[in-house]
């Protein structure tokens, strides 16, 4: 059973008079794999967060269907297996750490014989365990992010949705909390992660969907969409000659002189193997080639802007 | 009903952190305080003396114990501000625990869980009354406490205060959920609770058992207000009426002010449940 299944999602934030209506998502459909991370990619109103908040039952679709686990976003019981961390969370001031996770826990209907133990295991997870009783008023930005991710584990939940989660954290924390990330994932649980560091979310995301306008513009593994087909990075043991090169290989574009590093547009995989087998002819050796790859954030901005024009 | 308990419990414990409590708690250890000093600096011949000088001197014929009088007469002096300061207190208490539970950020997390939203409402306003009840009590019994101990008299009755104070608040405390939930605002719930019970509930109950006005318009709105408003007045008057040991003359007002509670209540968790966070 998929942990998440969206299906023609929409929806509509109205307005009292209708004159600003807002269109936060839009026949949105989404499949997420059970034991991934899932990253979620948009720029700033795209969307993302009243996805999660819609998979949450905290804003309610205007049309569509969604499920976890199988079960109807409606049906309360299915968010015991859920575990959330909202983007700029406000925990209860008064509380402590060990407080707020105890509070959790319970309005969870999480039952734990050893829930003292589990909570001192989180706090140590996370780095927290000296903070354990000392109120959060006192906690810094990083220590309160800190908090929300165990407090967002508390449960044990099979679903963890995550909306910004490093923000305010510094990179030894981030370090930290994607290894954490990448223990629960290989412990079978399944991320959904919001994010605008798309360097954070291509390290550790399985799959990446992106959403624009609260429109889904694309998705797959970041393999896929960070490889540009019928590009390739060809490393010789030599320059070619300038004669050579004009003559045979028009199709090959010099980057780097020193490194011998060409870099070939080719249609398909038959014309790549005829370059190379003229290569071998003209006694060339190849040293290494390799699919090019655009990082996540070209792929997204140069998306990003495609279906700015469209729209 | 687990998740009730627990969310009661979180607005306990919130009232206490966010010294409600303990500011309502101060409040009323002054007026006790206050009060024993009264009764401590000044003899009880003192008391009983005067009204004896007064009993003669009156035209009426008054064959009562000179001591019940004295008590009677402070209980009278006493239920007024009483009353006023405990529904005072009750409504600054509560007034913000709607206004942070919707605070962006805090509300994700409670509605993220596995519990319903009626549930959370029915947690903070069962919370909220239960502060409220504990503070009451702590001040009504007090009181009543002083004066049995000073005057020997142990007048029951007395204690029926804790129960119309916090009935009063009670429906006052659905109007601060429900302004809550639309405005956010605690200063907006504050205020309204405010000028009805300090201006509203007493002029539009005047009115309603004024016999001036004749205009059949104005007869039907007044009622209308009346009827929907919570009678915070009314109770008072109830109250004074079980002090003095008269027959209550309607329980209408309870009766209209607990279906104003309901209703208000009901159509609380009605947009609460509808709303987006």
């Amino acid at each position: 059973m998929e942990p998440i299944v969206v299906t023609n999602l929409t929806k509509v934030y109205k307005s009292a008079f209708g004159k600003r209506n807002v269109t936060a998502l839009q026949n949105f459909s989404l499949e997420v794999p059970q034991g991934t991370i899932f990253g979620l990619l948009g720029p700033n109103g795209a969307g993302k967060t009243t996805l999660v908040k819609v998979l949450l039952s905290i804003v309610y679709p205007t049309a569509g269907d969604a499920k976890l686990f199988g079960q109807s976003i409606s049906n309360s019981a299915v968010r015991k297996r859920t575990g959330y961390l909202p983007e700029n969370h406000k925990f209860p001031q008064y509380l402590s750490a060990e407080g707020l996770l105890k509070f959790v826990a319970q309005i969870n209907d999480y039952h734990d014989k050893n829930l003292n133990y589990k909570i001192d295991e989180l706090l140590s997870l996370v780095n927290m365990t000296k903070w354990k009783r000392t109120k959060i008023k006192k906690y810094s930005k990083g220590m309160m992010q800190r908090l929300g991710l165990a407090q967002a584990l508390i449960n044990n939940p099979d679903l963890i949705f995550l909306d910004e989660p490093t923000d305010g954290i510094d990179p030894i924390g981030r370090k930290e909390i994607r290894d954490i990330l990448k223990n629960l994932k290989d412990s079978g649980k399944t991320i959904f992660l919001n994010s605008h560091l798309l360097s954070e979310v291509e390290m550790i995301s399985d799959k990446v969907a992106i959403l624009n306008k609260g429109q889904l513009i694309t998705q797959g593994t970041v393999d896929d969409l960070t490889s540009t087909k019928e590009v390739y990075e060809i490393i010789l043991e030599s320059l070619l000659e300038n004669s050579l090169l004009q003559r045979e290989f028009s199709n090959l574009q010099i980057e780097n002189q020193e490194k011998h590093i060409y870099s070939a547009r080719m249609e398909d995989l038959p014309s790549l193997n005829a370059m190379i087998d003229k290569l071998r002819n003209n006694r060339i050796n190849i040293v290494s080639i390799i699919p090019k790859k655009v990082s996540l954030e070209d792929m997204f901005i140069s998306l990003i802007n495609e279906s700015d024009k469209k729209n | 009903m687990k998740n009730i308990i627990i969310l009661t419990k979180q607005t306990m414990q919130e009232a206490f952190a966010r010294k409600v409590f303990i500011t309502f708690f101060i409040v009323s250890a002054v007026t006790l305080i206050l009060g024993s000093l009264l009764f401590m600096l000044t003899p009880l011949a003192n008391f009983t003396t005067g009204m004896e000088e007064s009993m003669k001197h009156s035209k009426i014929p008054i064959t009562m114990d000179p001591l019940i009088m004295v008590v009677q007469i402070l209980k009278n002096l006493i239920v007024f501000p009483l009353y006023t300061l405990g529904l005072f207190l009750s409504i600054f208490s509560v007034s913000s625990f709607i206004p942070n539970l919707l605070e962006k950020g805090h509300i994700d997390i409670i509605l993220s869980k596995p519990v319903a939203r009626s549930q959370v409402l029915i947690g903070k306003y069962l919370g909220g009354l239960i502060v409220v009840l504990l503070n009451v009590t702590f001040l009504v019994g007090g009181i009543w406490l002083l004066i049995g101990l000073k005057f020997s008299v142990w007048d029951t009755n007395f204690l029926y205060i804790i129960l119309t104070v916090t009935f009063a608040f009670a429906t006052l405390y659905s109007l601060i959920i429900l302004i809550g939930i639309l405005s956010q605002s605690h200063i907006l719930s504050m205020m309204l609770c405010y000028i009805i019970f300090i201006a509203f509930s007493p002029v539009i109950s005047k009115l309603h058992y004024a016999e001036f006005i004749t205009n059949k318009f104005y007869k039907a709105l007044v009622d209308i207000l009346y009827y929907i408003h919570p009678k915070t007045a009314d109770i008072w008057g109830m109250t004074e009426s079980i002090l003095k040991g008269e027959a209550i003359a309607s329980y209408q007002p309870i009766y209209t002010s607990a279906a104003f509670l309901v209703l208000i209540f009901g159509l609380s968790i009605f947009i609460f449940s509808k709303k987006d966070y």
